[in-house]
């Protein structure tokens, strides 16, 4: 661990025993990743060293004028129940009124539900250590029945000295079903949010992520997913904030015949840097995991994706595939890829591939031939580039709340 | 009448290369003028000048539309002041909804000319209608721009696109090539729908044929990078007659 790396202060941070006494203790061994670590090659966390943070606790404070932000006005549009989590510490609001299916409990004091998500959260990823320890605010979210009305989950809060470590455990039982969105647009200054996502027999959770936090933040998300027998998730992450993010995912397919389809969209300019990196484990045999990442990148911008697919030496009649392409819209731009196939089994179709490009100067002169001004036909294209990916979702709703995201970006007053 | 397209001496490169040599051309509003020449003489190189694309730079000369230098115009601007180019080979745009396409350049034009943006509902009503004379399917319309389109199917959507911009200057790149017959006589009675007294065209064609179907009023041969001949329609019969040898002889 290198001398100079930000150390939260965590004198006021006492779990006692169980689960989160013993993720501190690693927390404390292991502390953030330094130069060396390979799953950090690209990605370096330099720039936690300036800055002076601290886990906030208490009770959260109400945030001015949230009806106006983009998280609410979407999630009025689509008539979703909301859950507040504000400087990393939970809204008591969004608590109560809860849609049919759905209950929440806390999930700091809940020690099987903590060893549940400690299981499911990206090994070695120090947010799932830090934010499990720290945890400013804990919710466990069970999920019943088949839900109807969407569940949106709002990070924000504007306190810049602030590390925020919400988590949240959702828990879908045999046969349940949910459309929940996580929507990320804070201004503080460490969001590092652990989320699981227990998915049971037979269960369905269609998920979206939009991550436009502010124009400082560093969003470092561990995520981990995990199916039981015929489960399946549907996921989806648009990033346009943060000076720096990444969104670490871990999948897990626990039972055959579960399904996983994971993609996302990076968006960057200035000098931000976007980073998705997801470990698909295929641990039992008939399971299909799915990843289409694309990536636009102006300015110095980097994008990065690392994807690695695992497939254990049972796991027959695994179909892996992820796709990477990447959109450099200036010549200071950088996109790494880093797919990788971990096939222990012989009966299996994998896939991986990675591009990176610019855009067609030939379409764009089409476009221009036609008195379309310039910009918007580069927006043209980029749409038209990452238009297909957002088309795989199969969840109208869901899809609805991206568009206008990726447009706002495109228009040039998104994300940062 | 005035000129509507007025080129003089215009010399132009690709990369260090000079391809057109000095070319001298009016062209008065009403007027279709036709350009023939052999394969390397520079026509399609002549279109691209004209609609501005990258990598196609002007060494000497000008090219004035009504009365205007085009030279520091880029082809967004140049578009919106009247000028078309209909491919030879339309480019495919995946991703990109015709319609969201097609409405996009209208109202580009719009937008400078000062009147409203066109709403939705009024233009899928106009697109189809024009749509239907070229026989363009309502298929063909939702797809996205040129994607899984044929050959004949791209050169009438480039119409079609002509027919909607309704430039002041239309160059027709090649317009027939790749062309079967039907499709040609399809494409070509579009086009004379455009003819317009407030309208000149630019016909660039290797072939007599297509100027059976669009009569030209004057005829130019081009061939190493200069027109080498002008004349009536009856040029074009020769051609077709004699070949390109004795024009490229005669430089």
């Amino acid at each position: 661990m290198p001398g100079s790396m930000m150390l939260p202060d965590l004198s006021s941070v006492t779990p006692e025993g169980g689960v989160r006494a013993a993720a501190l203790a690693r927390w404390r061994e292991q502390g953030w990743p330094g130069h060396r670590v390979e799953a950090w090659r690209f990605t370096r966390l330099d720039r936690l060293a300036d800055l002076e943070l601290a886990p906030v606790t208490g009770l959260a404070d109400s945030v001015n004028g949230a009806a106006d932000r983009p998280a609410d006005r979407a999630a009025a549009g689509i008539g979703a129940h909301v859950i507040r989590f504000v400087n990393g510490v939970v809204d008591p609001a969004g608590l109560s009124g809860l849609p049919g299916g759905v209950a929440i409990s806390d999930l700091g004091t809940d020690e099987p539900a903590l060893a549940r998500l400690a299981a499911l959260a990206p090994a070695g990823h120090p947010v799932s250590d830090l934010s499990l320890a720290v945890m400013s605010g804990g919710i466990l979210i069970d999920v019943a029945a088949t839900v109807e009305t969407p569940v949106m989950v709002i990070f924000e809060g504007d306190d810049a000295r602030a590390s925020a470590h919400p988590a949240m455990l959702v828990r879908l039982a045999e046969g349940a079903s949910l459309q929940l969105a996580e929507w990320h647009q804070s201004a503080v200054g460490l969001a590092a949010p652990l989320i699981g996502y227990d998915i049971g027999a037979g269960a369905r959770l269609e998920q979206v992520k939009i991550q436009a936090e502010g124009a400082d933040v560093t969003h470092l998300a561990a995520t981990g997913v995990a199916l039981a027998e015929g489960a399946s998730i549907a996921g989806f992450s648009l990033c346009t904030g943060a000076a720096l993010a990444r969104l670490e995912t871990h999948v897990a397919m626990q039972g055959e015949g579960a399904d996983c389809q994971l993609s996302a969209i990076y968006m960057g300019r200035g000098t931000q840097h976007q980073d998705i990196t997801t470990y698909m484990d295929h641990a039992v045999a008939n399971c299909t995991s799915n990843q289409i990442i694309r990536g636009v990148l102006d300015d110095s911008a980097r994008g990065v994706y690392q994807g690695r697919v695992h497939v254990a030496p049972d796991a027959q009649k695994t179909d892996g595939q992820q796709m990477s392409r990447a959109l450099l819209l200036s010549r200071k731009a950088e996109a790494d890829a880093k797919p990788e196939l971990e096939i222990y089994a012989d009966d299996v179709v994998c896939a991986h591939g990675a591009t990176v490009g610019e855009l067609d100067a030939t379409q764009l002169f089409y476009l221009t031939s036609r008195g379309i001004p310039e910009q918007i036909a580069r927006a043209m294209l980029i749409e038209a580039f990452l238009i297909d990916t957002i088309e795989t979702i199969e969840n109208e709703t869901l899809a609805g709340l991206l568009r206008p995201v990726a447009e706002a970006w495109l228009a040039g007053g998104g994300g940062s | 009448m005035t000129a509507l397209l007025e080129i003089r001496d215009l010399h132009a490169s690709v990369g260090d290369k000079p391809i057109l040599k000095g070319i001298n051309l009016t062209i008065n509003a009403g007027e279709v003028h036709a350009i023939m020449g052999p394969n390397g003489s520079g026509k399609s190189t002549m279109s691209y000048v004209l609609a501005g694309r990258d990598g196609y730079e002007v060494t000497g000369g000008d090219i004035l539309m009504n009365g205007e230098s085009l030279l520091e115009m880029e082809p967004d601007e140049r578009a919106r002041a009247g000028m078309f180019l209909a491919f030879q080979y339309p480019v495919e745009l995946p991703g990109v909804g015709g319609m969201s396409f097609l409405r996009a350049a209208v109202n580009a034009r719009r937008i400078e000319a000062g009147e409203e943006e066109i709403d939705q509902l009024g233009f899928v009503k106009i697109v189809r209608e024009k749509a239907k004379l070229l026989g363009i399917s309502d298929d063909m319309l939702k797809r996205a721009v040129n994607v899984g389109f044929s050959g004949g199917e791209k050169k009438r959507y480039e119409i079609l696109q002509m027919a909607l911009l309704e430039p002041s200057m239309a160059v027709l790149d090649e317009t027939d090539s790749g062309l079967d017959v039907d499709a040609l006589r399809i494409v070509s009675e579009g086009v004379n729908l455009l003819r317009d007294p407030g309208r000149a065209m630019l016909v660039i064609t290797h072939y007599q044929r297509l100027l059976n179907h669009i009569v030209p009023d004057q005829v130019h041969i081009l061939a190493g990078g200069k027109i080498r001949k002008s004349g009536g329609k009856e040029l074009a019969l020769e051609v077709e007659e004699s070949g390109y040898a004795g024009i490229d002889d005669a430089a």
